[in-house]
């Protein structure tokens, strides 16, 4: 089956090879837990690696925040806009609601222009500014991502949650219309805080159902191995698990 | 003795003539060059007033017209979607390369003081 790669370290091998192609993937986290950045480094992996040229959506941060956040990590955006291989498109949820339902529009032209194989949408959260109808909400993300896919796209669609620890209650209908759910999540272990990455869905395809460590590094995101030995990962404050808390209370270390 | 129109002269005597038209005729008020200068660090921005204004950190009132000025001197472009009027930069290439010059002519400290004297000579 053909596979659209993130080239992120871990996460094909999590994904049994990647997205599946034309699909709209959703990145759930709190803020600062690396949605954007996986967003980011799936786009300029396209380009640079996969030679797929790609689109940033974005609601709310300016485009130039992007070129700067994305220079931390060696990825030049704007060299890759001047190539015509990439664009960071601002606007709103209704401008581009509206505009992908035109023939035509702004989006559609760009993504042609570039041959845009990949896009990132941050955030899809913004939608929830257009209405206060749940039922209505999920049809506009339905015919948003539907316009997506008829662009050929393979779309990252961030989420933000609003727990920095643990879970959030949020309308989580979103999660049935994307074709893939990646959480990332902050987790409290002895007093230090790390990052953990669960691939919660992926739709016509087996996946990895490990939750794993992940760090930002100065070349993007590395996942990890899995969390040893815990239990209650999701709930950002894991315990030990009965074998490894027998261990650590009946076995006897050695001592130097 | 020297006027203030010779010292005027003078001060605009180096300027490039087609930037110096530019601000005389484009980018004539500080609205418009913190307009200018957003849609060239954000090149592919396409918003209403609204949300224009809300990135300007500016209200309404006072983004609606120099944006629309813009657009009447090719600086900007509008469509309309549902009747709703959306603005971006031009993609007219030879405007484009007049707003990245003067963008980077703004770099230019004895440049930037002689645009904010024009202005605020323009704007008296």
């Amino acid at each position: 089956m053909q596979r659209v790669k993130t080239g992120i370290k871990g996460l094909d091998e999590m994904l049994h090879g990647g997205f599946l192609p034309q699909t709209a993937n959703l990145v759930e986290g709190a803020p600062g837990t690396g949605k954007t950045t996986l967003g980011m480094q799936f786009i300029h992996n396209g380009i640079s690696l996969y030679n797929e040229p790609g689109i940033i959506l974005t609601f709310e941060e300016f485009p130039q925040q992007y070129y700067h956040d994305a220079a931390t990590f060696g990825w030049d955006f704007r060299a890759l806009e001047r190539d015509g291989r990439l664009k960071v498109i601002m606007t709103s949820p209704e401008v581009s609601k509206l505009d992908l339902e035109q023939v035509g529009g702004m989006i559609e032209t760009l993504a042609n222009e570039t041959g845009a194989r990949r896009i990132l949408v941050d955030s899809l959260s913004h939608f929830e500014k257009l209405t206060d109808d749940p039922v209505e909400l999920r049809a506009i993300q339905y015919s948003f991502i539907n316009a997506l896919k008829r662009e050929g796209l393979t779309a990252i669609l961030t989420k933000e949650s609003s727990a920095l620890l643990g879970t959030a209650d949020s309308d989580e209908s979103i999660a049935f219309v994307a074709d893939s759910y990646i959480m990332l999540r902050y987790v409290e272990i002895e007093s230090a805080i790390h990052k953990a990455l669960l691939v919660l869905k992926l739709r016509g395809s087996d996946h990895d159902k490990d939750i794993r460590q992940f760090e930002i590094t100065p070349r993007g995101i590395e996942v990890q191995a899995k969390f040893e030995g815990r239990e209650g990962i999701m709930s950002g404050s894991p315990h030990l698990s009965m074998a490894d808390s027998f261990v650590r209370a009946f076995v006897k270390k050695d001592r130097p | 003795m020297v006027t203030n129109d010779d010292f005027t002269a003078r001060l605009m005597n180096d300027m490039d003539p087609d930037l110096l038209d530019f601000v005389k005729t484009k980018v004539n008020t500080f609205i418009k060059w913190d307009l200018v200068r957003f849609f060239h660090e954000n090149p592919n921005t396409a918003d209403t007033i609204e949300n224009i204004a809300r990135y300007a950190g500016r209200g309404v009132v006072a983004v609606e017209p120099e944006l629309n000025e813009l657009v009447e001197s090719g600086v900007m472009e509008v469509r309309h979607l549902d009747e709703i009027p959306i603005y971006s930069l031009t993609t007219d290439e030879s405007m484009r390369h007049m707003v990245e010059g003067f963008i980077q002519a703004c770099e230019d400290r004895h440049f930037r003081v002689k645009a904010v004297y024009h202005i605020i000579r323009g704007m008296r």
